[in-house]
């Protein structure tokens, strides 16, 4: 066990956290008569499938991706509640949000599942625990839905034990405790267990995950390839794939300068605000982002700011578009309060959005900016930023 | 002015005048509704003085001739509240107040001198057009949707009316994609072109959905203005003046990609994608491949949304030529799909950042253009 200073890497302490019965809460929110009683999200059609089942319908074997014919065989009394996934995905996003408020490294695994690297959130051992009750609890505050959470030591675990723990509850693994967690459960539960290859382990008597674990690895592996080694792994608790965090995509990009001395040459600014513009474009092309809203930012001499925006139609990524958008902003914040000393100039890009452009029948030269954009990019990626630079008209060069 | 008529009639005259009321007029006059009655008839008529004016009349017993004008807005929602009855309008000349009373309600309205109300132009020209109501309906709602809504370019807010003797070739463009419907008519007459509001051609839609006899479409001699005379109603719009760009180099002659889907099932992948999309800037990408020796090949339509997940929905498609990738605007798919009524539609693309075109299969009176998205695959 470690302690802080202590050496060695802290315990690892993987949550797996899964709305219960999602589209059905959901739907349950909306209209509270279904509370209770067996309900089917889904579609009517003769070749629809079930999307959730309720618990209460689970009870007569019903389960998501089953024909809803058959559903409604196996539970006739069940209502039938047609999709909203707008509305699903609404709530998909606040979810998620919440999860990344208590810890950065989120991974989701759908609209109604992610997992969330606790490792080191506090000192003690309940402070996973405590961290994931704090998430559960702030889940239930912000959108009224209940989900369950398990925490071990790998994914695998985390999620067989959020499985576990449903309806609404939290099921910790101790420390090094996933392999006997797993050992006397059905091999179906575990997540790599098909139904082809539990018909293929039935056949040598396997039924729990305890009996995978005990099979010789390399049987496993002539057996069923490398898969078999895995499949070797995850049933004695051994899962060591990160949470990979998607990186959040970036929220705002921007460059600024505090001059050295106070600056009045207006010809200065505009260069200044092309090199920011040089930046904050590099940045968001190397980010995959295009800016709806261009914020200029003026701090004066006594430290007084002003900052001014515009949102554009068509989200701008290009150094050309950047510099001329924010030169536009310098005019109008000197038309409006008079042409003065400038300490500090600041360029941002906020409002991003996927690095995508509507091309118009008359845009060619706009694409012409785009090429040229990457090019520079991409020399400067590989010499560096003061191998190419922009020739500036009306300027010769020392 | 003493005039009974039918709730349901004044009804449906006040909703469809209505529509040329602007919502905000530096003349308060115009949020009126110039009532007339007159030889069994009573006729509304609302114009926006600017672009647009609207007539309707229906039968009604007129024991006493006259006119005023009444607040659009208050008449309207007042009207149409009343129960299925007959109502009496009482016009007090002096006081300009007209008394309505429709079996036990009644009600006392302040109406503007007539005099004052913007003249609504009589539009005469040689040679109207006459159009049966559900055709020309069908040719506006091919090409209406596809005109722009900002004003940057005025002519491109407008409907390209291009008038020969085969009939004639609307055209609607802004900048992103174009549509080109042709109208054929049988002496249509003599050739001109003249450029009509989108906006009065959407009204003019709903006015023709309960038409009954064949529109007919009237240019003044100075070609400043048109008029569409459906009998009961009549809409007259000021013309765009200008020249519409040249859209027929536009229209791509030929194309790597030709993939052939049914609109339904495209329909559905686009609008389950643009789900997804919704978020970004509503990016559908499109993967058309052909099928291997003779066997049939598949459109694959993805979106994605950031964070969250993507969604990816495969149809079967004709392709002939080679592997196509292109990205467009869910919604400008979405809203060209919805006036194909042919079954299946083909889409022909040259590379990611060439126009696409949109073609009915089996229907070609109707082509459409989409610019795509410059997207990073």
């Amino acid at each position: 066990m470690s302690t802080p200073g202590g050496e060695g890497p802290l315990p690892r302490r993987i949550a797996h956290f899964d709305l219960d019965a999602f589209f059905v809460a959901v739907e349950r929110l909306r209209d509270a008569t279904l509370i209770g009683k067996p309900v089917l999200v889904g579609g009517r059609g003769p070749r629809s499938v079930v999307a959730t089942a309720s618990y209460e319908a689970r009870k007569f074997g019903c389960h998501s991706a089953q024909p809803m014919v058959q559903a409604l065989r196996l539970c006739p009394q069940a209502i039938v509640v047609p999709p909203d996934l707008a509305r699903y995905r609404a709530l998909s996003i606040e979810f998620h949000n919440v999860l990344r408020s208590i810890s950065p490294v989120v991974e989701s695994a759908g609209l109604d599942e992610a997992y969330v690297d606790l490792t080191g959130i506090g000192d003690g051992p309940g402070a996973a625990r405590a961290a994931a009750e704090a998430i559960r609890a702030r889940v239930r505050e912000t959108i009224g839905l209940a989900v369950s959470a398990g925490i071990a030591g790998g994914k695998t675990a985390a999620k067989v034990a959020s499985d576990r723990a449903k309806p609404n509850g939290l099921l910790d693994i101790p420390e090094g405790g996933d392999a006997a967690f797993l050992a006397p459960l059905p091999m179906r539960e575990l997540p790599t267990v098909g139904a082809k290859l539990a018909e293929a382990l039935q056949a040598v008597g396997v039924r729990t995950i305890g009996q995978i674990a005990e099979l010789d690895v390399r049987w496993l592996q002539r057996r069923f390839g490398s898969s078999g080694a895995t499949l070797s792994e995850r049933a004695r608790g051994i899962d060591t794939n990160e949470v990979r965090a998607v990186p959040r995509a970036a929220v705002s990009v921007s460059r600024e300068v505090t001059f050295e001395a106070d600056v009045t040459d207006l010809d200065e600014l505009r260069q200044t605000l092309q090199r920011h513009a040089e930046r904050v474009g590099s940045d968001l092309r190397h980010a995959g982002r295009r800016a709806r809203t261009v914020t200029l930012k003026v701090r004066w001499p006594d430290f007084s700011m002003v900052t001014r925006s515009r949102t554009v139609v068509r989200p701008a990524q290009t150094t050309a578009e950047l510099a001329s958008l924010a030169s536009a902003l310098l005019d109008e914040v000197f038309a409006e309060l008079g042409q003065r000393p400038v300490r500090l100039i600041g360029l941002g890009a906020t409002n991003l959005v996927e690095d995508a452009v509507q091309l118009s029948f008359e845009n060619a030269p706009v694409l012409r900016d785009e090429r040229l954009d990457r090019a520079v990019d991409a020399i400067r990626d590989r010499f560096g930023d003061s191998a190419v630079s922009r020739g500036r008209p009306g300027r010769e060069r020392p | 002015m003493r005039v009974k008529c039918q709730q349901e009639h004044l009804n449906r005259a006040l909703s469809a005048v209505s529509r040329a009321v602007p919502s905000r007029s530096v003349l308060p006059i115009t949020q009126h509704i110039l009532v007339e009655a007159n030889n069994g008839q009573l006729k509304l008529s609302a114009t926006d003085a600017e672009t647009i004016a609207i007539t309707y009349t229906i039968t009604a017993n007129v024991t006493q001739a006259g006119s005023i004008t009444m607040p659009s807005r208050l008449l309207s929602d007042f009207v149409a509240t009343l129960p299925r009855d007959e109502i009496e309008m009482t016009l007090a000349e002096r006081s300009r107040q007209v008394s309505l009373a429709c079996a036990r309600n009644s009600a006392s309205i302040g109406g503007m001198d007539p005099d004052e109300f913007p003249p609504i132009p009589s539009v005469e020209g040689a040679g109207a057009i006459e159009i049966e109501p559900e055709r020309l309906r069908e040719a506006l709602e091919h090409v209406v949707f596809a005109a722009a809504t900002d004003d940057s370019r005025p002519v491109l807010t407008g409907v390209d009316f291009a008038i020969g003797p085969q009939g004639i070739r609307l055209a609607a463009a802004d900048g992103f994609r174009l549509a080109v419907f042709q109208l054929d008519l049988a002496g249509a007459g003599q050739e001109r072109e003249v450029i009509v509001p989108a906006r009065a051609l959407g009204e003019l839609s709903r006015l023709l959905a309960e038409a009954q006899q064949p529109a007919r479409m009237t240019v003044n001699a100075g070609q400043t203005q048109v008029l569409f005379d459906l009998g009961h109603a009549t809409l007259i719009a000021n013309l765009i003046q200008g020249t519409f760009p040249n859209y027929q180099q536009l229209i791509p002659a030929s194309s790597a990609t030709r993939t052939v889907v049914a609109v339904d099932g495209f329909k559905q992948e686009t609008r389950l994608a643009s789900i997804f999309a919704r978020d970004g800037s509503g990016i559908v990408r499109l993967i058309a491949t052909p099928g291997a020796a003779g066997a049939t090949g598949r459109l694959l339509v993805t979106a994605r949304a950031e964070e969250i997940g993507n969604n990816e929905g495969e149809i079967d498609a004709e392709v002939t030529g080679e592997e196509a990738k292109i990205a467009f605007n869910s919604r400008y798919l979405i809203e060209v799909l919805n006036v194909i009524s042919e079954p299946r539609v083909a889409i022909e693309t040259s590379s990611p950042s060439a126009p696409g075109v949109l073609k009915p299969v089996g229907d070609d009176r109707y082509v459409h253009v989409v610019m795509p998205m410059f997207v990073q695959w």
